[in-house]
């Protein structure tokens, strides 16, 4: 790409802009550029493959007075990002695709109040799950809301949206989402940066009430969100992160990464009528003017069939061929590929050598971890008695559900263990134990503690303090050590109910012992089990060993 | 210019860091990069990998898409393979040779290997080990890195530039190392392509350049490849099979523990000994799932108890049986583990395959174990397997229920040909009655190799490089279809002995040939120790003027010039005795070696090393000793303390203080050919009262071998060409001392010289309730018996034997041995029948030879010559009954002495018959049996010995014939014993 043609991207003209190149994961890009449209803070709970967009952000944020701190979800983080858009400043907040199911009730509602300094929420998918529950596809949760999305294909995408969508925020008064995919987020690539970074003035507190959504607000709000769209659809059909090139009678619709991987299985464009999209709502223009030329069209795109299920509506387009995930020349679920793209516009695929049968690697436990000894314990503490129910939660001990243990039966979603042991508790069943993480309690574990609690629920609840949110490369978590137990006691558990044990092999039978009168307790019981993760261990001591070198 | 790497490893390799390395040189020359990660869930120990991908035109794709990378960069060799099917056909496949084992069921590495070099282009680098060379093990990725550089379209320099930026915030010295690390990697990988390229195999070539010096690998460019011999792929564990192992061992050595029969199964297989049959390790609280059972053959699974504190399993109802029914398995994990967790700490459960044997029953299970010693390193032991391995070993003819050896410098196929004499081996290869051959000899010798190559590696001191193996035994294997297969295995880990530095032992001719003598505490006053030495070399011979008592305040002693200190005497001095007291010792030690010019010592004081309270003299003489070999030349050798001394007839000189009143030393017979070395004073002085007309050369009395050992002297005496018989006692060995003589004794042997072994203390330091199979089977006693016998050595059991052997090997040294076949005359019955019943004995195998019939002619004329026809058959053992006189002996001793069939004769003669002139006054006559014997003895080349078997009256005949050169022994099946012992070890030599 040219220096011209990202300038045009901007909107920004001319050719004084000066660049500067840096080498950038997708996630990294984004936050480069978030730093580089002037944002006063950022807002992240981690998640994988999003976390080092806060990363970044608060790796740089201190030079430059920005604000960076992890906060307790996705549903505060987008709120503490709405309040300071709504102040005038502008603001990034990031998380994974299911984070955003966390955050859907403000990140609904913030489309009818409107923003006032620009707003993006930069959303990471996970097509093919490498670390998730699901691989749900967030352009429908922009559809949803109505408000745009950009969706860019390469690192330097990444940037140069990022940097649009925030002036395209302030533009049309709304959040800006920029939905990204694994590959990108961790995929690094040279990235031509700003050199000239502006300053945003905070914008002026807009006259008139119009973050209040109260009923008869909220109505004229919807109405002028519903007004919106046309100019939506228009800006995305004029825009230049739209991209349409007629040329033979093959059409490919590609959307956001899925351009890459075309490009790369047909070595270029070559002789396919291509439309790119990486701005949403659908651009209908360019769609209809691609059909017209064409008689078969494929539509790529990483996630769900969004686009090709447009195109389809109900009653499809007669005459043509519309090919996709729906049609099954593309998987059905699972992430693209450039090797599946060229098999859908029909290369032969390589001959390739493989060697069978090699022994599995799978993911385990670190050794030395905390969790292994307290899952240990729980197992020592309710084998005899009836098969226990274990509910847990996400986070490393979900791991607890491969081999060599048995000990997690349930992972549903952040907060999920103590709130499904309620519910189980209450169905009668015993023993009922549930395990989450302090990070994990701190994003959505005590709201359904304090139901158990007002319940007095028959349950025992462990929460796994290893200090951290290990399992997304060890953040600071909100709530561990005395904070936790404060809080723990503060939500109105007895002190004679909680516990405290050390998941260590040393102090294996005297957890066992406490664990086993938790659960032989008739009523809710909470045992801390308080180790630091391994990981933080070791990197505390490097830390040290460093620091003292330094002094030294 | 474009390239796609893919990069792959196990979490926390680092190989995220080599793909930023090339990344950002890539991006500094204006490349195009995209490079992707994947790492998701806790992937710290699983599977990783990086698309990395560099082109001066625009990249579409993060990722490369299949059969369309032209480099695969590997951290770890099984993470190589999995992505294969991203190279092109010309793709070229780097991968580091070292395993991480973190996984139960890692296969063979050199299989994984073999496999890595079946690509058509490919490159093997051991990277954590030239890591550690480059200066730290966590360099392993920068050593690939460097590695890659050979590949990878930039610059090796400015690759290297982008390490040193990369690590530039973590100080000079971490630069430093990972730039070697980087040049290391580059250099290592272009040998092997060059060792490749002249003809080696991938085995030959790592192992070439595991031997290469860190300074090779340091030298800017790489080494020449030699010519490899396609022969010789070299001996002893790979490093990467090595590499493996040891990261096997870590766990049970992080937590102190031995290991579990599944490690044990992993190291075995890890090293292609044999495969284990199909198993899953269960921690406690796991579930085994459903498809995992499925994989396992047959009808049923059994189920082991795995356990720290249950290290006989069986014993404690630790092994099931189970039908392989999933519900079945389940519910009875489940009740075995809680049963066994109320009596023990219970780490898991052992699902194993049923193995449907071949055979079973006695002698069908096979025992193979390794095991460190302190005196003798590395030890191997095979046999009858099974739980009576122990009590078959023990009441079995040594060598028949286990064969065993030491391991530092065995060949495999010497192993195999040792086991083949064990009854183990007869049945299982189906040269017993009723037996069918189990196992082939390959199989077997495949199984041995890796023993032994296991314990050559690990049952020795490591130093930093990591745990020691104490003990690693299979017992029992089971076979099938010609295959070993273990039934179970345990191992322990322990810091094995390490060995001292070596002596400056060409100081050892000095002291046993000295031109110079210096005795230090002799008494002016009184007869102590000191002055009854200075008197013995003085009496010896020894030329006074460079003879010098270190005495103050006097001018002589005894006729012997004094000199006030060591300082004071104007020569070199060959040999100083130190005859002071105990507590002395350290600060007389300590001035011998700061004068400069001793060359060695006897230290005669007792009392160091053996009593309580005398460690910190030990420790201060040691310290003084070790000093003294930092300097030039590395000071003297000490012979002691508690040496009773040195009789050294070349050298003119005796130190054994015992007055001549009290032992006859016959010093000024000429020397024979014979040196005796003992840790014991008394038993030397004893064997030269007994044996008379002995006349060693040397008697030395070793004493506590602070400094110099029995091996040492072994060394300096059996180089010796005044030397053809060495007896030596030792009683004990210094931590690998054992195993230094053994290499002696294999040396000296070689030569054609006789080695007479007595070891003493048969109480077995090697066993103890927690040892296994191994150290009750092959204790140190019974190794250092099979091993020196092994080595060459004759080992005795009695000290009448030893003196028979002494006595016989020096009189027989120059005879021929072809054979076993004995001779035997005698004039009584009883003894010709005793020594026919004597041929079978615990550790020897004569025959009684059966004549031809010109021999039995021969004496049948010769009876008949003697009128003896009628009543004497001429046949072997030949009773020529009290009527024989001294011609007929003669002549039945000569027809067998030139009997084809007759490789040694023994005569025996009951002197008491009137026929034969046996009392003093008659013996000396030229007709009587001396003469007659000594002339027959001195034209034969056959081995002639003589038994009077009688009482004190008949000394003088005994007298007589040793004078005549002849081996005498006071019994006839004594001699048949001894003898049998002698020309069963010459005639097998």
């Amino acid at each position: 790409m040219t220096g011209r043609a990202h300038a045009d991207y901007l909107a920004l003209g001319g050719d004084e802009v000066v660049m500067s190149m840096k080498l950038l994961l997708g996630d990294g890009a984004v936050a480069q550029a978030a730093i580089d449209a002037g944002i006063a803070g950022a807002f992240a709970y981690p998640g994988t493959p999003a976390t080092e967009i806060f990363e970044y952000i608060a790796e740089h944020a201190q030079p430059l007075g920005l604000s960076a701190n992890w906060s307790a979800n996705e549903k505060v983080a987008y709120e503490e990002a709405l309040g300071m858009s709504y102040v005038g400043r502008r603001a990034i907040v990031s998380m994974k695709h299911v984070g955003l199911n966390v955050a859907a009730d403000p990140f609904m509602n913030s489309a009818l109040t409107g923003i006032n300094g620009g707003l993006v929420l930069a959303v990471a998918d996970d097509p093919g799950m490498h670390s998730s529950q699901n691989e749900q596809d967030s352009r429908y949760y922009g559809d949803f809301a109505q408000v745009p999305v950009f969706e860019p294909a390469t690192q330097q995408e990444a940037y140069d949206f990022t940097l649009r969508a925030f002036e395209y925020s302030e533009q049309v008064g709304l959040p800006v989402m920029v939905r990204l995919v694994t590959r990108l987020c961790h995929s690094r690539a040279n990235v031509r940066l700003l050199d000239d970074k502006r300053v945003v003035e905070q914008r002026p507190r807009p006259t008139g009430n119009n973050w209040t959504l109260v009923p008869s607000i909220a109505r004229a709000r919807y109405s002028a969100l519903v007004e919106a769209q046309p100019r939506l659809l228009d800006d995305a059909q004029k825009s230049p992160l739209n991209k349409l090139r007629l040329a033979g009678r093959r059409g490919v619709i590609a959307c956001g990464i899925a351009h890459n991987y075309l490009l790369e299985a047909n070595d270029g464009p070559g002789d396919l009528s291509i439309l790119q999209i990486g701005q949403y709502p659908v651009p209908a223009t360019l769609v209809r003017e691609l059909i017209g030329h064409c008689d078969d069209i494929l539509v790529a795109e990483d996630g769900y069939p969004f686009v090709e299920r447009k195109l389809l509506g109900v009653l499809g387009v007669p005459g043509k061929r519309i090919r996709g995930r729906l049609s099954g020349d593309l998987p059905a679920t699972g992430e693209l590929s450039s090797d599946l793209l060229a098999s859908a516009i029909g290369l032969p695929a390589r001959a390739t050598k493989t060697h069978d049968g090699l022994a599995a690697r799978p993911p385990q436990l670190c050794r030395g971890c905390p969790h292994i000894d307290s899952f240990k314990a729980i197992i020592d503490a309710t084998t005899g008695g009836d098969a226990p129910f274990l509910f847990s939660d996400i986070g490393c001990y979900t791991l607890g559900v491969m081999p060599p243990y048995r000990a997690v039966h349930t992972c549903v979603d952040m907060g999920s263990s103590i709130a499904m042991a309620h519910g189980a508790a209450r169905a009668g069943a015993y023993p009922v134990l549930c395990t989450i993480g302090d990070s994990t309690f701190a994003h959505s574990g005590m709201t359904p503690l304090i139901g158990a609690v007002q319940q007095d629920a028959n349950m025992t609840v462990l929460i796994l303090d290893n200090s951290t949110t290990a399992m997304t490369g060890a953040q600071d978590s909100l709530t561990s050590g005395s904070r936790l137990v404060d809080v723990v006691r503060g939500l109105g558990v007895k002190p004679e109910h909680l516990h405290i044990i050390d998941p260590h092999p040393s102090h294996h039978a005297e957890s066992v012992e406490v664990i086993r009168k938790a659960v032989a307790h008739r009523g809710l019981s909470v045992i801390i089990a308080e180790r630091e993760c391994i990981h933080l261990k070791v990197k505390n001591k490097a830390e040290a060993e460093h620091a003292a070198q330094v002094s030294s | 210019m474009k390239q796609d790497i893919i990069l792959a490893g196990v979490g926390g390799q680092g190989i995220l860091t080599i793909a930023e390395n090339i990344s950002s040189a890539a991006l500094a020359r204006g490349l195009e990069v995209k490079q992707a990660e994947v790492h998701g869930m806790s992937q710290r120990g699983g599977a990783v990998q990086s698309h990395l991908r560099l082109s001066d035109q625009p990249i579409y794709s993060d990722t490369v898409g299949l059969g369309h990378a032209d480099l695969v960069i590997a951290a770890e060799p099984l993470e190589s393979l999995r992505y294969t099917q991203y190279l092109t056909e010309q793709g070229m496949l780097l991968t580091s040779s070292s395993a991480f084992v973190n996984i139960g069921n890692y296969p063979p590495i050199e299989s994984v290997l073999e496999k890595v070099a079946r690509w058509p282009r490919h490159c093997l680098v051991d990277a954590d080990r030239i890591a550690r060379a480059a200066g730290s093990g966590r360099a392993a990725n920068i050593v690939m890195l460097g590695a890659a550089s050979l590949f990878v379209k930039i610059e090796p320099r400015e690759l290297e530039e982008a390490v040193a930026t990369r690590f530039a915030s973590k100080g000079a010295r971490v630069v430093e190392v990972n730039r070697r690390a980087f040049r290391f990697g580059r250099n290592a990988a272009q040998a092997y392509l060059a060792g490749l390229a002249s003809g080696g195999t991938s085995v030959a070539v790592r192992h070439w350049i595991e031997k290469l010096s860190t300074e090779h690998l340091a030298r800017p460019e790489p080494p020449d490849a030699p010519v490899f011999d396609p022969l010789n792929v070299g001996e002893g564990l790979t490093a990467a099979e090595s590499h493996a192992v040891e990261n096997a061992l870590l766990h049970a050595h992080e937590e102190h523990r031995p290991l579990f029969e599944h490690e044990v199964y992993q190291i075995v297989q890890l090293v292609g000994a044999i495969d284990p049959p199909h198993h899953v390790f269960l921690e406690p609280e796991a579930l085994i799932s459903e498809e995992q059972l499925a994989q396992f053959p047959g009808e049923q699974v059994v189920l082991k108890i795995v356990s720290p504190q249950l290290t006989h399993k069986s014993d404690a109802q630790g092994v099931v049986f189970v039908p392989k029914r999933y519900d079945l398995v389940r519910a009875e994990i489940d009740r075995f583990l809680a049963h066994h967790r109320k009596h023990a700490e219970v780490r898991g459960v052992l699902v194993v395959e049923y193995v449907e044997q071949a055979a079973s029953g006695f002698g069908r299970e096979l025992f193979v174990g390794i095991r460190a010693t302190r005196e003798f390193g590395p030890v191997i032991a095979a046999g009858l397997g099974g739980v009576d391995t122990e009590y078959l070993a023990n009441k079995m003819r040594p060598g028949l229920a286990v064969a065993k050896a030491v391991a530092a410098d065995l060949r495999a196929e010497d192993f195999l040909e040792l086991f083949k004499s064990t009854v183990a081996y007869e049945i299982l290869a189906g040269k017993v009655r009723g037996h069918k051959r189990i196992v082939a000899d390959g199989e077997l010798l495949r199984c041995f190799r890796a023993f032994i190559h296991l314990a050559q590696r690990f049952c020795v001191d490591r130093g930093e490089e990591g745990p020691d193996l104490a003990e690693l035994e299979v017992n029992p294997f089971a076979f099938r279809e010609n295959g070993l297969v273990p039934l179970d295995g345990r191992a322990r880990l322990a810091t094995a002995a390490k060995g001292r530095p070596a002596r400056p032992i060409e100081k050892l001719g000095s002291m046993l040939e000295p031109k110079s003598i210096a005795v230090l505490g002799a008494s002016a006053t009184a007869v102590n120790f000191g002055r009854i030495i200075l008197r013995n070399v003085v009496e010896a011979g020894f030329d006074r003027e460079h003879l010098y008592a270190i005495k103050e305040g006097l001018r002589e002693l005894d006729g012997v010039r004094c000199v006030p200190s060591l300082n004071d005497v104007p020569d070199r001095i060959d040999l100083l005795v130190v005859a002071a007291g105990a507590e002395q010792l350290p600060q007389l030690v300590k001035q011998a070696i700061d004068s400069g010019k001793v060359q060695s010592v006897i230290l005669v004081p007792g009392g160091v090393g053996e009593t309580e309270g005398s460690s910190e003299l030990v420790e201060q003489v040691q310290a003084a000793i070790a000093k003294g070999r930092t300097r030039a030349g590395g000071g003297p050798v000490f012979l002691g303390p508690n040496s009773l001394g040195v009789l050294s007839r070349p050298g003119r000189y005796d130190t054994l203080f015992i007055p001549a009143s009290r032992l006859d030393k016959r010093i000024g017979a000429p020397a024979r050919k014979v040196a005796i070395l003992s840790q014991s004073g008394a038993f030397i002085i004893t064997r030269l009262s007994n044996l008379e007309t002995l006349d060693p050369a040397f008697a030395v009395s070793i004493g506590n071998q602070l400094d110099v050992t029995v091996s040492d002297l072994l060394a300096a005496v059996g180089k010796r060409a005044d030397i053809d018989v060495i007896g030596l006692y030792a009683e004990g060995f210094n931590d690998l001392d054992g195993l230094a003589l053994l290499r002696q004794i294999a040396a000296v042997t070689a030569t054609g010289k006789d080695v007479i072994l007595y070891k003493a203390g048969r109480t077995e330091s090697g066993r103890s309730a927690a040892a296994g199979h191994t150290a009750s089977v092959a204790g140190d006693y019974d190794i250092c018996q099979a091993a020196a016998e092994q080595a060459g050595a004759i080992v005795v059991d009695t000290f009448k034997e030893f003196e028979q052997l002494l006595e016989l090997c020096t009189a027989l040294h120059d005879k021929q041995v072809s054979g076993v076949r004995l001779g035997v005359v005698s004039n009584a019955g009883f003894e010709t029948v005793g020594m026919a019943d004597a041929v079978l004995g615990q550790r020897y195998r004569v025959e009684i030879a059966k004549l031809g019939e010109d021999t039995s002619a021969r004496l049948r004329r010769g009876l008949e010559s003697n009128g003896l026809g009628r009543i004497v058959n001429a046949r072997n053992p030949i009773d020529l009954t009290p009527m024989a006189n001294e011609a007929m002996y003669e002549e039945a001793t000569r027809a067998l002495l030139e009997a084809d069939e007759v490789d040694a004769v023994i005569v025996g003669i009951v002197p008491l018959t009137a026929m034969l002139r046996t009392v003093p006054g008659e013996l000396e006559s030229d007709d009587a049996l001396p003469a007659r014997l000594s002339r027959l003895f001195a034209h034969s080349k056959k081995p002639l010995v003589a038994v009077v078997d009688s009482g004190p009256a008949y000394e003088p005949l005994v007298r007589a014939l040793r004078r005549a050169g002849l081996p005498v022994f006071r019994s006839s099946d004594q001699a048949v014993r001894s003898l049998g012992r002698y020309v069963t070890a010459r005639a097998s030599a």
